[in-house]
């Protein structure tokens, strides 16, 4: 979330969109509700069932499940011919004067320039800023063909070309006209998304779009920039071989309507449970290590290589100034490898640079389950994760598990992963010849132990332990810290092909082998090394202390901090994470002394842009930050996001992450593996060829999976009905279903299907159908419903149907027989987007009949 | 409610004579506010009347709806209920609605149970079920236009939501109020909840289009202390059957209250008259009246 | 009445009088045999019974002493229903039973019209047409088949609720049984009051099964004729001639 949670009620407009708050995030959507109370604020949502999110909503739009983007793009179309848009905002505070290097093409026959189709990869040296400063007014020059570097000439054999660089100083056109700036391309790119290719690819009659697309934009009515819409989206946008460009295609539209970094508005991702947001800040994801530094690969043979290739330099017109905090990177880094590696690491091992892994593939979920199917992978540990239900293609997963030698579970209850032998199928004979050995642990529910969470709105939260855990269950860093302790041993006794990282690792725990959750996030936070002093205020932080925020990391091994984000959550002032502070003056739900926020408390990021080019905020009504002049410094009743001192006049660009220090409508260069705009594609399993392009329908990058096992369906094989999964707000993903209370709310698995489609079929409600795609079928109740109806599609009658996810063998209802024992993911795809590499759960095919 | 003085007796049902703690304290009433338009059927508060009225878990099936279940039960006393509604132009509303005893001002309940103290009223309008007077006869489920009182089995005694008493007695707030993440229950006094209901139905109507917003407030029951905010208030029955102008049946009044003790004076005067004949007139005697003593050989022959 | 449950009656009568006995001693005639009279205080047991839980019920704040008797409120609730199924079910045999003597005939409508002067004590003696039962007590007897056919449909409805009959239903039947149960409690008084004290001699009947000969020709005229041959009046008048006779009137 660039905003947070309470911050939804200043809003004067939601869109609400690939998420369905109101059931899977009920608590938060009262910030929606308290939107409409106090404010009058409409909401639009966009979403191929009617949720309970819809129930509520001033209009609902159905569209079609991965249709996202030509929604969206639509609706940037719709906001530029109809001078919707946020003038100043976007000249001064986005890109969209940047010039683009000539030799980029827009993706018209859907690609962009630089494809290489064996590869299935793009060059992307044409996707860069124009060198060359101030071209405002000035006549358009041709430059000359042989302009671009890299993929246009062709290079001798020998020399590796130095990668494709930002240029220090873009060239920009104020005004906006020049056909290469990034507001004419942005114009081009999506003048083909009209409201006709909206109806078309979406399935939304041309009439409701403007009606939703006039709603959503007429915050932005006459160029008055005092309200503010907001989108609101959760993984119904990530979970698509094209989740990744949906975001950002809402961001540009945010961008556009001068929408980010204001109260009320924003892109705001809704986290599917409690602690995600911690998890991905903490590396959850293999490409990244904590506070999101990239992970080294094996060119970064050294420190100062892999800092050079991840530290952003300065990319920006002349005149203006940019803040571009990731030049910061080498102090988090070191500070990082501090924290790991503690004594170990010193200036002349280069902080130990060399114990880190390097990644020399892609190690997403998706692939190390292929891998595993694959034999490459003989062992995995499953920790609060159920591995054969959370998909995609369970029944590779399932058979994957078979292959493995070894796996270790550590859950709450006994679930599918740990008794993956027994899924339905497997005879007593086949069991038999499964030799993986199981390890099962009992580990320690949420309420079972302290520590933070970290929300959606990045709010770091402690808790307290309400109960111990009951049996033999153990703290789950007690499990780990025991295992790891066990291995350093063996290193120890048995040497072992690199030992030095795991023998050198810090664990300076008061009991390593129950490490206490208080010290971990201390750790965490970061202390001094050394006495530090700052020389501009002349304070001093003594060696030993907790430091009181990143501004203090160093890059010279004086300091140590496990995650930069998090500096400042635990200083010598305690454990702000503890803090349950409730005054809020400004009356916009900023509660300062509530826990603590990365980045530095900061509640909406990027709130620079909440205020004008002076300093003054959009609307004086919603305070957020803004310059005072006889300070000479940015305040507020938030942190200000931003260089406190960065005068108004020095024209600093709000983004302080991006090198440009604005707003990105064009992502330049590698950012992307995509495109740097977003163009639709369709889902890799859909009912039509893509209009826009049909000899071009997928997105190119898109790898599919070769095992015997990974079958795509089309709609020639009969597989004609979109089929999506969901979550329910009776149910937390696999756990509830052994929990009697919430198998009384919802007792068994149903698929949810149109009324019109059930007539066809000849199905009435609870009767049980059989869903089958191209990889296996799922067998459940109908639930026959008119809060699906049948769409238009390219002008082809189409159907929906949704399947909850809960339900798998192991659980209360599948015990008493009440279930099928089919699990939702045996139907899905295994496919990942490209960027963040997520299945795409939304949007494949099925077919559907009477079971 | 910061204080204990919310429990207080108005009437109690079957009971003859001044209640027993009658009009002891001064109170206000209290009321439960459903916003219709602002909830999102997350059954929260299914989950938190459950749990704090620690009912037991019953089985429920699959019905093709997202409700819970059919009807409330025993144990269950506070249930959402999803319809989905199709407009006049074809659209879909899908409409939920938090069923529970609607703690009407004149309980149809209260004026059909014969049983001395089995159904309480207080002052502050709570009306509530006191079981150990209970006797099972059932006639408070056909006394109440909301089908809320609900017969179990296994105690032989009649259950229904209590507006938690218990908590509201202490200065707390009903647990479905606890548990609503959206803020569309609301609680208080019946003046603060009409006014707060009241006001959001006119922001319905001239902010969201919602014409025939309004707010359910039964006055043919003399009002309620639960009441609903309705996107449409002309209609009711489409939130899983609403009654429009709920009512008492005649039969739970006007004969209960006059007839039956009346008439059930006058049958026992049979008793009276023939005591009376019996004094005044005597009895007939078998003919010719034997001489005392020979009575026997009156009828030989 | 069909020929199949007349000779259920007569087979019922037939096993009753086999097993029980009815003493006929001189001056005495048989008035109901040992099967009327079981089935007569089964009734009349399953009556009280469902009366005084019926109490309860009806108005717990008056009648609520009952209760302790039944069990308490809820199982004097759980056993009414019974005691009335009890009721309504030995009281449809005796109404198999007694279905020819209580025709309404025309001395029974003569017999109404006097009715005043029998209450008042003027007439010492029935009209001589009265039969086995008078007027008086057909009225009664066909008040309480339909007393039970009311009980029945309304108590039917209300055993199984406002959930399966509607509360509209309900409603209405509650009045209605608690009508029905205020004529009969009403009936009861004078029932009683009539075969006890109100009319000395007439107990036996229902107890042993006899009456003497004078309680015969006093009340039942037409019925004494029908069963010795001789003329009520006529033995009326020897008997009180040979009274008269011997001993002083009695005043």
């Amino acid at each position: 979330m660039t905003n947070g949670w309470i911050d939804i009620k200043n809003t004067d407009m939601m869109l609400i969109m690939g998420g369905n708050p109101a059931e899977n995030h009920p608590c938060g959507f009262k910030w929606a509700i308290e939107a409409k109370l106090h404010r009058n604020a409409k909401t639009i949502v966009v979403d191929p069932r009617l949720t309970r999110t819809a129930a509520t909503a001033d209009m609902y739009v159905q569209i079609r499940a991965g249709s996202d983007i030509a929604f969206l793009g639509g609706m940037i179309n719709y906001a530029i011919l109809n001078n919707r848009i946020a003038h100043d905002y976007l000249v001064n505070y986005t890109n969209a004067a940047f010039i683009i290097k000539d030799g980029f093409k827009l993706p018209e026959d859907g690609l962009y320039s630089g494809f290489d189709a064996e590869k299935k990869t793009y060059d992307k040296s044409t996707w860069n800023y124009e060198e060359g400063g101030d071209l405002t007014g000035k006549p358009v020059v041709p430059t000359p063909v042989s302009h671009p570097a890299g993929a246009a000439k062709p290079m001798a054999p020998a020399a590796t070309p130095p990668p494709p660089a930002l240029p220090p100083n873009t060239a920009f056109d104020l005004s906006l006209q020049h056909p290469r700036c990034v507001f004419q391309l942005m114009k081009k790119q999506y003048e083909r998304y009209t409201p006709e290719m909206v109806e078309r690819i979406t399935g939304i009659p041309q009439n409701q779009f403007l009606k939703a697309a006039d709603l959503f934009t007429s915050v932005r009515k006459d160029g008055d920039m005092k309200k503010v819409a907001t989108i609101i989206y959760a993984v119904g946008w990530t979970q698509h071989s094209f989740g990744t460009q949906i975001i950002r295609t809402a961001a540009m539209l945010q961008l556009l309507m001068g929408n980010v970094g204001r109260a009320g508005g924003g892109v705001n991702a809704l986290r599917g449970h409690s602690n995600i947001q911690g998890a991905t800040d903490m590396a959850g994801i293999f490409d990244i290590l904590p506070g999101y530094l990239k992970m080294p690969n094996p060119n970064d043979v050294d420190l100062a290589t892999y800092l050079k290739r991840t530290t952003p330099t300065l990319s920006k017109p002349d005149p203006w100034d940019s803040f571009n905090y990731w030049s910061n990177t080498p102090k988090f880094a070191v500070s990082f490898l501090k924290a790991m590696y503690g004594p170990a690491a010193t200036k002349d091992n280069d902080w130990a640079f060399h114990y880190l892994p390097k990644i020399d593939r892609n190690y997403s979920w998706v692939n190390i389950w292929n891998d595993m199917y694959e034999g490459k992978i003989k062992g995995l540990f499953a920790f609060g994760m159920n591995g054969v239900m959370i998909g995609p293609d369970s029944n590779k997963n399932i058979d994957a598990l078979k292959k493995a030698d070894w796996l270790v579970v550590c859950e709450i209850y006994p679930d599918e992963t740990s008794e993956f032998w027994r899924a339905p199928g497997i005879t007593a004979d086949d069991q038999k010849k499964i030799n993986t050995t199981v390890y099962r642990l009992p580990g320690a529910g949420f309420a079972e132990k302290d520590g933070t969470f970290v929300n959606s709105a990045r709010w770091l939260q402690w808790k307290n332990v309400a109960v111990p855990p009951p049996g033999e269950a153990r703290l789950d860093q007690e499990i780990l810290a025991t295992i790891f302790l066990k291995v350093r041993e063996l290193y120890q006794k048995e040497g072992g092909k690199f030992p030095d990282p795991v023998l050198n690792a810090a664990f300076p725990y008061t009991n390593p082998y129950n490490p206490s959750l208080a010290e971990v996030a201390k750790e965490v936070n970061g202390k001094a090394l050394a006495d530090l002093t700052d020389p501009k205020t002349n304070v001093t932080i003594k060696a030993g202390q907790q430091l009181p925020g990143f501004a203090w990391l160093k890059d010279d091994g004086t300091t140590l901090s496990g995650n930069w984000l998090y500096c400042g959550s635990w200083t010598e002032a305690g454990a702000l994470t503890q803090r349950r502070g409730t005054d809020d003056p400004s009356g916009l739900g900023i509660y300062q002394n509530w826990a603590w926020s990365w980045p530095m408390n900061r509640r909406v990021l990027y709130n620079r842009a909440s205020c004008d080019g002076s300093g003054k905020p959009w609307d004086p009504q919603r305070r957020q930050v803004w310059w005072d002049e006889a300070k000479q410094s940015w305040v507020g009743n938030d942190v200000p996001d931003f260089k406190a001192d960065s005068a108004p006049k020095d024209h600093m660009g709000p983004f302080i992450m991006n090198p440009e220090g604005v707003g990105r409508l064009f992502v330049p260069l590698g950012a992307m593996a995509d495109g740097p705009f977003p163009e639709y594609y369709e889902p890799i399993e859909s009912p039509i060829a893509n209009p826009l392009h049909p000899r071009q329908s997928n997105n190119p990058v898109v790898k599919r999976y070769n095992t015997d096992l990974d079958k795509y369906g089309t709609v020639e094989q009969g597989f004609n009905v979109i089929c999506t999964t969901y979550r329910l707000t009776e149910h937390y993903h696999y756990w509830t279903k052994n929990n009697p209370m919430n198998v009384q709310l919802v007792p068994e698995p149903f698929v949810e299907v149109p009324a019109e489609l059930a007539d066809r079929m000849g199905i009435r409600g609870g009767e049980k159908v059989k869903v089958t795609s191209a990889r296996s079928h799922y067998i459940a109740k109908a639930m026959v419903t008119r809060r699906i109806r049948p769409m238009k599609i390219d002008g082809k009658e189409t159907f929906q149907i949704g399947i909850p996810i809960h339900w798998g063998f192991r659980g209360i209802a599948e015990d008493e027989g009440k279930t099928a024992k089919t699990l939702a993911n045996q139907l899905t795809p295994t496919v990942i987007d490209p960027n963040a590499y997520t299945p795409e759960f939304k949007g494949f095919l099925v077919k559907i009949e009477k079971a | 409610m910061s204080d204990r003085k919310t429990l207080q007796t108005e009437k109690i049902s079957g009971h003859s004579g001044a209640s027993p703690g009658f009009g002891m304290q001064r109170d206000f009433e209290v009321c439960k506010l459903v916003d219709t338009t602002t909830c999102i059927g997350c059954k929260a508060c299914e989950v938190a009347c459950v749990e704090w009225n620690d009912m037991p878990f019953g089985a429920t099936t699959f019905d093709n709806t997202y409700q819970t279940m059919p009807e409330t039960r025993w144990n269950f006393w506070n249930l959402i209920k999803f319809n989905e509604h199709q407009r006049e132009d074809g659209t879909i509303q899908w409409l939920m609605r938090k069923d529970q005893c609607m703690h009407c001002a004149d309980p149809g309940c209260l004026a059909a149970c014969p049983a001395d103290g089995a159904i309480v009223k207080y002052t502050n309008g709570i009306v509530d079920f006191n079981q150990e007077n209970c006797i099972g006869c059932e006639f408070c489920v056909s006394g109440c236009p909301f089908n809320i009182p609900r017969f179990n089995p296994g105690t032989k005694k009649v259950y229904k939501c209590t507006l938690c008493s218990d908590r509201v007695g202490q200065g707390l707030e009903p647990a479905c109020i606890k548990a609503c993440p959206t803020g569309c229950l609301k609680f208080g006094s019946k003046d603060d909840m009409k006014f707060i209901a009241n006001e959001r139905a006119r922001q319905l109507k001239e902010n969201f289009g919602m014409e025939k917003a309004g707010v359910y407030d039964p006055q043919s029951i003399g009002g309620t202390h639960v009441i609903y905010v309705l996107h449409d208030a002309t209609d009711p029955e489409r939130y899983g059957g609403l009654p429009k102008n709920p009512t008492i049946p005649w039969s739970y009044t006007v004969w209960k209250w006059l007839f039956k003790p009346v008439l059930g004076t006058f049958a026992l005067f049979g008793a009276v008259g023939v005591l009376l004949h019996y004094v005044a007139v005597g009895p007939r005697r078998p003919q010719p009246e034997p001489p005392e003593k020979e009575a026997a050989n009156g009828n030989g022959d | 009445m069909g020929t199949a449950i007349e000779r259920f009656d007569e087979k019922a009568r037939r096993t009753f009088d086999s097993i029980g006995r009815t003493e006929v001693y001189k001056g005495e005639l048989l008035r109901h045999p040992v099967y009327t009279r079981v089935l007569h205080w089964m009734v009349a047991l399953f009556f009280f019974l469902a009366l005084f839980s019926g109490f309860g019920i009806y108005l717990p704040w008056l009648f609520r002493w009952f209760t302790p008797v039944f069990g308490g409120g809820p199982l004097s609730r759980q056993m009414h229903p019974w005691f009335g199924v009890g009721f309504v079910f030995f009281f449809f045999l005796q109404v198999l039973n007694w279905l020819a003597p209580m025709a309404w005939t025309t001395a029974d409508t003569k017999w109404m019209r006097g009715i005043g002067k029998i209450v008042g004590g003027k007439e010492k003696l029935d009209p001589p047409d009265t039969g086995f039962f008078n007027a008086g007590q057909k009225v009664q007897f066909w008040e309480i088949v339909g007393g039970c056919l009311a009980y029945l449909i309304t108590g039917i409805i209300l055993w199984a609720g406002a959930r399966s009959f509607g509360a509209t239903a309900v409603a209405i039947s509650y009045v209605l049984h608690d009508l029905s149960a205020l004529v009969m409690l009403g009936g009861i008084f004078i029932h009683i009051y009539l075969s006890t004290i109100g009319e000395p001699g007439t107990f036996q009947a229902m107890t042993r099964g006899a009456v003497s000969e004078a309680w015969a020709w006093t009340f039942h005229p037409a019925w004494y004729k029908k069963v010795t041959g001789r003329d009520p009046r006529q033995a009326y008048e020897k008997a009180r001639q040979q009274q008269s006779g011997t001993a002083p009137k009695q005043s």
